[in-house]
């Protein structure tokens, strides 16, 4: 079913380029794309579909689109940047050199199942800072599936150890106190490069801060207080979360990794405040 | 035609591979249920390893680039004496690429000791490993690479290897057959066989069609909106029709289903986006180790506090046609004593190795009819030379269909043999 709705996708994709080629420039109007019942275009002599055909090229292959969005991407406010940059520069080193040979180690010393178990439990934690900031954010569809989850979760899921909801089409859902500054139209302020938690602005450190003091309140199963007395729990979450995190410092293999991160970070919270 | 003839001529109807659009299958590759079962990583026994190839380096690069000073790889290994196969990855991409790390699942399931290795023309090989640090002749690449491949064995002397296999898309399939051809003077592989999986033909057309797509024209950019704006404007769009944001592997075909999709020019724009990127590290990592100082001050002071966004916004201006004319095409003639670009371009493409790659039984390749790095006649060459030892297929774009099952399924019966 999947298959067929792709290539109908496709198809309808496909339609819409033909429609472009085939009308007259001045007729072709922004719009939604039609299917036409139009026959392939014809593969040269030794079976090439040259792409490039069905494209619709500036006239004078010169326009610098790239360039124009490029740098106005790069125009992050970034007073601290030096600062920053060695911060960045400490992650990384921290990372290569104790993260993720503790990551390897953990991976190593645990099967599979304990490992989920672990990211679940602190998940189901983590859907109370969550829930806190939907109900702040007045959204209540979220809110009343949050709190499905949590019930869910820690009563069938057994403390949050399995995660149940989301099989029960309930997925996890992230909202911050960053997330919810935001949501009132709190500015980002200066981008900020945390040590261990990286890239992160004035705006969310705050709600970093904000959410670490509501867990503590909270006390929500007793962990945050269990984790003063035992602190190799607050490491296990580390660990934890540096298992989960899927970023490699690296990873992007490119001299320019630190703006490319930046405007990654800058962008992806703007679109986590806007659902 | 009798020759012509001769190639594997895959027919659409009984490929079927799902996505026609070649611009959707080079993003979105193919659909999860179609991939090939694969082992996770848990499964497989991988480490990452690094080599010191230039020490020089060590100080002549400034501070902040520490972490490509050695040379890194993956070896995933298996517990029995096994065949090796090496994989190169594409333009700009690292030995951890996605599409290196598919093929390393692929082979290591099959039985084989995997190595993954970083494009030539990324920024840690070119920092760490390349002699002339100006990427693009693929002789000097290919010998670059051949000494980080026997630097890899003699890290590894008593890994059990029976045979030895050679592979790469895109850009490090062209450096494969290079590679391979070196592999028949010097002889420390003797590769058993070597598939070349979506290669340029002629590197110039390929890189004049990359940096084409960045020309498309794309409705919804204005003076107020630039294109990446549009592009995350969608997503939101998307994402609160939705609901809920939820990244995982369907959100690309999901996407294209939605109001939210995008054109074929914008799709081109975004793959032609991702080469400039590729463009700049490169023409910035080539200029700062050569000290040219048409990026960056020869004597500038690097530290790690200092910001690298103002020769960011100068790399950016360069594409890879800028990068050939600027660095490549200069240094080759210095050191060659002048020559047109008709020739570097021959010297540089496949038609380098066209005897070679006609006689020589072991190499084969497989490529799209709708692969975005290829121009007219290109097929028309693959086919003379490689005759049944090509496999065409009608659908992929742009290494879109390697992940799909039937595409996964040819190259394991090629290395079987």
């Amino acid at each position: 079913m999947v298959n067929k709705l792709l290539f109908a996708a496709a198809l309808l994709a496909a339609g819409h380029t033909l429609a472009a080629e085939t009308a007259p420039r001045a007729s072709v109007v922004e719009g939604d794309p039609q299917v036409i019942g139009t026959a392939p275009l014809a593969p040269e002599a030794d079976g090439f579909l040259d792409p490039l055909r069905e494209l619709k090229f500036n006239p004078g292959l010169d326009q610098r689109e790239f360039e124009r969005s490029t740098l106005e991407a790069l125009n992050v406010y970034d007073p601290l940047e030096s600062v920053n940059r060695r911060v960045y520069h400490f992650n990384y080193r921290l990372d290569q050199w104790v993260l993720l040979p503790l990551v390897n180690g953990y991976q190593y010393i645990t099967p599979r199942f304990v490992r989920s178990g672990v990211t679940n439990f602190f998940n189901n934690l983590g859907d109370v800072p969550n829930l806190f900031n939907s109900v702040l954010q007045l959204k209540a569809k979220r809110s009343a599936e949050i709190t499905a989850r949590l019930m869910f979760n820690t009563i069938i899921g057994v403390g949050g150890l399995w995660d149940p909801a989301t099989r029960m089409g309930l997925p996890r859902q992230s909202e911050d106190f960053g997330q919810t500054l935001g949501f009132y139209g709190v500015p980002e302020g200066p981008y900020l490069v945390l040590p261990l938690l990286g890239p992160s602005n004035l705006r969310d450190t705050t709600g970093l801060v904000v959410d670490y003091a509501g867990e503590q309140a909270v006390n929500y199963l007793d962990v945050a207080d269990t984790s003063k007395k035992h602190p190799e729990i607050f490491a296990l979450r580390v660990v934890d979360k540096r298992y989960t995190t899927n970023f490699r410092y690296g990873q992007l293999n490119s001299p320019f990794e630190y703006e490319k991160v930046r405007y990654v970070y800058t962008q992806s919270r703007k679109l986590q405040i806007a659902d | 035609m009798a020759v012509a003839a001769s190639a594997r001529d895959i027919d659409a109807a009984s490929y079927g591979y799902p996505l026609t659009n070649p611009f959707e299958a080079t993003i979105a590759t193919t659909p999860p249920d179609q991939r090939p079962m694969l082992p996770s990583d848990d499964e497989i026994d991988q480490s990452d390893y690094s080599l010191t190839l230039r020490p020089e380096r060590e100080f002549t690069l400034p501070d902040n680039f520490w972490a490509v000073k050695k040379l890194k790889y993956r070896l995933a290994r298996q517990d029995h004496a096994a065949p090796l196969i090496f994989i190169i990855a594409g333009t700009g991409a690292s030995y951890s690429s996605s599409i290196n790390e598919y093929l390393k699942k692929l082979f290591y399931q099959a039985g084989f000791h995997v190595v993954q290795l970083s494009s030539p023309t990324s920024f840690d090989f070119i920092s760490a490993a390349s002699r002339f640090a100006t990427p693009g002749i693929s002789q000097d690449d290919a010998q670059d690479m051949y000494r980080v491949m026997q630097a890899v064995r003699a890290q590894h002397a008593r890994l059990p290897v029976t045979d030895f296999y050679l592979t790469g898309y895109s850009l490090g399939a062209l450096d494969a057959a290079f590679v391979s051809h070196l592999d028949e003077t010097r002889r420390s592989f003797n590769f058993k066989r070597v598939l070349l999986l979506n290669p340029p033909v002629n590197l110039y057309t390929s890189i004049n069609n990359l940096d084409k797509l960045v020309q498309t024209q794309v409705k919804g950019i204005d003076r107020s909106t630039t294109f990446y704006e549009l592009m995350l404007e969608k997503l939101t769009r998307y994402f609160q029709e939705k609901g809920y944001i939820d990244l995982n592997e369907a959100l690309l075909y999901d996407f294209q289903q939605s109001r939210q999709h995008l054109s074929n020019e914008q799709m081109a724009m975004l793959i032609g986006t991702s080469f400039r990127f590729s463009a700049a590290d490169i023409a910035f990592t080539s200029d700062l180790i050569n000290r040219r100082g048409l990026i960056i001050p020869p004597k500038q002071p690097i530290t790690e506090g200092t910001s690298l966004t103002p020769y960011f916004k100068r790399a950016l201006q360069c594409d890879f046609d800028c990068y050939m004319t600027e660095q490549v095409i200069p240094m080759w003639r210095a050191r060659t004593g002048g020559g047109t670009i008709l020739e570097l371009t021959n010297q540089v493409s496949l038609y380098a190795l066209k005897d070679y790659l006609q006689n020589s039984k072991k190499i084969a390749v497989m490529h799209n009819a709708d692969d975005v790095i290829l121009g007219p006649g290109d097929i028309g060459f693959l086919r003379k030379v490689f005759g049944d030892r090509l496999t065409l297929y009608p659908h992929g774009g742009h290494c879109g269909n390697l992940n799909y099952r039937v595409n996964s399924d040819a190259m394991l019966e090629f290395f079987r043999g």
